[in-house]
């Protein structure tokens, strides 16, 4: 169908064939677009704008235009050469619109610049097998290459180092002519001649460059080539994302002065991008250790739970046994007394309550047995507590004895443990107990004691102290008592002699002794124990109690006087009188 | 009766049997053989053909041309129509055969749309070579850095590793011993050349030296003073007493090798120029910079004579094959592989399939191209086609992080058997074909 079509139609013009449209380079023949310009014959030539210096023809402007005319470009002002391209069309009559990119260029300077560099080798139309071949040079063409390489090369290279090359260095000695000079005047002197002998300056080999060495500035660089990729891909968020660096934050400098908000700052450490990973075993360790001692408590507990059913058990042992022990020494003290009461009631006498209220229970008694039976008993109760006053009156004898052959070292730690402060004794034992915070050391002794403030009068009373300070101790009285006044010791009052007493006389110089004549009144005072009691003086000083109760009892003045009381009286009788 | 035709009716093939039975009875007698026309039924199926497949009755040019000169087989119908249909059709194609009016335009004619469909089809036939599958054979460990170059002496017994503990090491390639450390730069070695007409190695590094080592005396002999920054890579030219070297100050420096004199700096790049080859004809420097360009250079004028703008990033690796004259460059990102033929550059393909960032590939004569990634992977190539046949992990040695599996240098030694690569593992890896 298709062939029988082009079988109808006419020949093409211009049959395409197989031509080779490579490279831009190769010369093709190029075909201006702009027509050739027609002038039009004289007088028709209103409205045509001669411009161009073809319109003109070689000639001269044209009268009856009136425009502005530059024939042969006369009277045109210079511009600048424009760089406008004339559009080209290649032999295929497309439009060449690379010849921008290639020119400007060296001789054999190849610019890929259309779409068919881009199209891979084998895929090209237009390119013969024989061009798709990569075949190696031969090494024809190398060795020509080389040679022509190794000329061009080496003229430069023979330039670059001539400056190295020993050839300028002068002659020291000099390369002297000698040169006849015959002078065209002659003068009047016999010379007719002269030799002259012609030298070199010498020239100092290390004498700095007499011109300035001037650089040449660069050339323009050649035009950029045509871009055969895409543009770069513009880079997506995360594509940013992943390629940014933060900036460098020093913990140490920071020479603009930036403010630097503290995250930064702490990501610039670099402490939030090291994860800290805690070894496993740290975790077991601990577990290990919390289950330890959890067993370890249960354990303590258990034992603690045991020790006290023991000592529970041993106590209540022991309580059986004390009651045992109680009830076998109440059976023993029963049963004397049972024994006596019934030997009493044979005898007639009863004596213990057991055995009174045994006697008491079923029998009469005689009113004399039960009088003598009550004094026997006043007798006995007080033989016993003669019996008892004079065992204490023992003890406490033994006692000083004791507390005279102490030292007062031990003397000391006695009163310190009467007093209640010695607690040695509660370590001994195990009973003190240490105070537990150690950071406040707080006399314990003060604290839970509510009478602690109750001892304290009123705000209005001014006793600071709740209680004496050297009360009931023996310090307390050696303050009030005359030192050794009456004990007995041989070194007061002289030793009791007669000189010593003499002499202790003249030399008690302050009267020291009992006071010859003392204030009056004094010697009925008893002798102080303490410090002075003042007693709160409950008499109406003022007499204001005595007034106000007169106030209250509401009595006239003149009634209660005795004075008036006698006037008004006289007044009366008077009056009575005149009455009368 | 109604219940009997409810029930169940009688069975169809008795009486079927008995139709045929009697049929068969009537007919038995007369003999008519059975209507067929041979003229019409040829005519029949003669208008079919050329009605239906009269368009695809021959291949297009392309397709003829790639199945070469042989006629087409003989197609073998298996479950076709009846013997006499098919006798009857190839009577019909021999008959119509010499009818050329209804022929297909011939190839004098053919559209270009025609022409490009069938390259296309051509295109898509091409088959890769087989290549052996490759696996570690050695790890050599005994740099204290990362290994940067590598270079294999042209005698193909030792190859040279430059670290980033400033030390060039020189190894038995065979055994893989350590034969000698050089030690003289004082940073990082990026770049390593042993030439093939001298006893000379070249290295550089980041200190911004070239050195000269005489591998006689095991000294340096010669410094080539003049980058201002530090030095990427280095590659000798391959018939002149060329060096050239390209770093981080956006240029690329020729030197005379002898004289030390920097004969050209090819500026042009605007960024660090991180990869360079040389060729024995024009363009005689090739470099890769990361300004993700690549530069043909013509230095004997000491300009750039092209500028290859395909990659997107920064080209940080170039290889040239030894077997045809073309090169390959990978960049970062994907298809980041792309191979131009030279001279001329115009690109051959893009390699799809190794989405790193590129930092050694290298091509031996066998066609097997190999690319390694900054993240430890490598990938090999069929250099013709540019298709991958085989991808690996590289293991970074016990002791070392993850992170530090990434490929920096490799090289194939002299004979293209074996592919040597230093990573940041500080080790030299030893890759070999596997053997069956």
């Amino acid at each position: 169908m298709a062939t029988a079509l082009a079988s109808l139609l006419p020949k093409p013009l211009y049959s395409a064939p197989v031509e080779e449209e490579e490279e831009v380079e190769v010369v093709q023949p190029t075909l201006a677009l702009a027509p050739r310009a027609v002038i039009p014959p004289y007088g028709q030539r209103s409205g045509w704008r001669p411009l161009k210096a073809d319109d003109f023809g070689d000639g001269g402007a044209y009268p009856e235009c009136h425009i502005a005319q530059y024939p042969n470009e006369m009277g045109k002002k210079k511009t600048a050469a424009g760089n406008t391209l004339a559009l080209q069309v290649d032999s295929e009559g497309n439009v060449r619109y690379d010849v921008i990119a290639t020119q400007g260029h060296r001789e054999g300077v190849r610019v890929q610049s259309q779409f068919k560099d881009l199209v891979p080798l084998a895929q090209r139309t237009d390119l013969s097998e024989t061009e798709r071949q990569m075949e190696l040079p031969t090494d024809d063409e190398i060795a020509a290459t080389a040679e022509r390489t190794k000329a061009a090369l080496e003229k430069l290279v023979n330039g670059k180092i001539k400056a190295a090359q020993p050839k300028h260095v002068p002659d020291s000695q000099g390369q002297s002519q000698f040169i006849r000079y015959t002078p065209v005047q002659q003068s009047g002197n016999g010379l007719k001649q002269r030799i002259i002998k012609m030298s070199e300056v010498v020239e100092d080999p290390l004498e700095p460059p007499r011109f300035k060495h001037k650089k040449v500035p660069r050339g323009p660089p050649s035009p950029p080539p045509p871009v055969l990729r895409s543009p770069p891909r513009k880079a997506t968020a995360e594509e940013q994302k992943a390629w940014m660096i933060p900036p460098s934050i020093s913990n140490w400098k920071n020479n603009k002065g930036f403010t630097i908000p503290l995250d930064k700052r702490l990501a610039a450490d670099g402490r939030g991008l090291q994860d800290i990973h805690i070894n496993d075993n740290f975790a077991k360790l601990s577990e290990a250790l919390y289950v330890a001692d959890r067993h370890a408590r249960e354990e303590v507990r258990q034992r603690a739970l045991m020790q006290q059913k023991l000592a529970q058990k041993e106590k209540e042992s022991k309580e059986e046994n004390l009651r045992l022990l109680a009830q076998r020494a109440r059976q023993d003290r029963v049963a004397p007394s049972g024994s006596r009461a019934e030997s009493a009631a044979a005898g007639g006498s009863g004596a213990g309550r057991a055995g009174l209220g045994l006697a008491d229970y079923g029998s009469e008694e005689s009113e004399e047995e039960s009088e003598r039976e009550e004094e026997e008993e006043e007798d006995e109760e007080a033989a016993k507590v003669r019996d008892e006053m004079r065992r204490e009156k023992r003890q406490q004898r033994e006692r000083e004895l004791r507390m005279n052959n102490m030292g007062t070292e031990q003397r000391a730690k006695m009163l310190a443990r009467e007093q209640n402060r010695d607690i040695s004794e509660k370590i001994a034992l195990g009973l003190a107990k240490p105070s537990v915070s150690k950071e406040s050391m707080l006399d314990q002794r003060l604290f839970n004691r509510d009478a602690l403030p109750s001892q304290f009068a009123d705000e209005d009373a001014y006793n600071l102290y709740d209680r004496p300070l050297f009360h009931g101790s023996t310090a307390a009285a050696a303050i009030y008592k005359r030192g050794n006044l009456g004990a007995g010791n041989d070194e007061s009052f002289g030793g009791g002699t007669e000189e010593g007493i003499t002499e202790a006389l003249e030399n008690d110089r302050f009267g020291l002794g009992a006071p010859k004549n003392g204030f009056q009144g004094a010697g009925d005072q008893e002798v102080r124990e303490g410090p002075v009691q003042f007693e709160k003086d409950t008499g109406d000083v003022f007499g204001v109690d005595q007034f106000l109760e007169s106030a209250t009892r509401g009595t006239k003045r003149g009634l209660e006087a005795e004075g008036s009381d006698s006037r008004k009286r006289r007044q009366i009788d008077r009056a009575d009188e005149r009455e009368d | 009766m109604a219940t009997a035709t409810e029930g169940q009716l009688p069975p169809l093939s008795g009486l079927l049997a008995s139709s045929s039975r009697r049929t068969a009875a009537i007919f038995a007698s007369s003999s008519v053989t059975p209507f067929s026309d041979e003229l019409s039924s040829r005519a029949k199926l003669a208008v079919k053909i050329s009605s239906e497949y009269e368009a695809v009755r021959e291949l297009p040019i392309g397709l003829r041309q790639q199945q070469g000169p042989q006629a087409p087989k003989q197609v073998k119908a298996i479950e076709g129509p009846p013997p006499e249909t098919t006798r009857l059709i190839e009577a019909a194609a021999g008959t119509t055969a010499p009818q050329a009016a209804l022929t297909l335009a011939p190839t004098s004619n053919q559209t270009p749309l025609h022409r490009a469909l069938s390259v296309r089809k051509q295109q898509r036939e091409v088959k890769p070579d087989y290549h052996p599958q490759w696996r570690l054979s050695r790890v050599i460990s005994g740099h204290l850095g990362w290994v940067r170059s590598v270079a294999v002496e042209p005698g193909n017994k030792w190859f040279a590793t430059g670290a980033g503990d400033r030390v060039i090491k020189i190894w038995d390639l065979a055994s893989g011993e350590l034969k000698i450390s050089l030690t003289g730069h004082i940073s990082t070695v990026r770049g390593l050349a042993v030439s093939p007409r001298h006893p000379y190695l070249f290295s550089c590094g980041e200190d911004k030296m070239v050195k000269c080592w005489d591998l006689e005396a095991n000294k340096v002999i010669r410094h080539y003073h003049g980058h201002l920054s530090g030095i990427y890579a280095l590659a000798l030219h391959p018939t002149l007493d060329l060096l050239v070297t390209s770093g981080r100050d956006a240029s690329a420096r020729l030197w005379d090798m002898r004289t030390k004199a920097q004969i050209h700096v090819l500026s042009g790049h605007s960024a660090t120029v991180g990869s360079l080859l040389t060729a024995p004809v024009d363009p005689q420097v090739i470099t890769g910079s990361m300004d993700s360009t690549v530069k043909l250079w013509d230095i004997t004028a000491g300009k750039a004579m092209m500028t290859l703008t395909h990659h997107k990033k920064s080209v940080r690796a170039l290889a040239m094959s030894p077997a045809e004259f073309s090169f390959v460059s990978g960049s970062a990102g994907g298809n980041n592989i792309k191979k131009f033929k030279l001279p001329g550059g115009e690109l051959v393909h893009t390699c799809k399939g190794h989405e790193a960032i590129i930092n050694a590939m290298s091509v031996n004569s066998d066609g097997v191209q190999f690319s390694g990634g900054d993240n430890g992977s490598l990938t090999f190539w069929d250099y013709k086609t540019g298709l991958p046949f085989q991808h690996m992990d590289d293991i970074p040695q016990p002791g070392s992080l993850d992170a530090e599996a990434g490929v920096f240098c490799s090289t194939f030694d002299m004979t293209g058997t074996r592919l040597i690569t230093g990573g940041a593992d500080k080790t030299i890896k030893i890759y070999a074909e596997r053997t069956q």
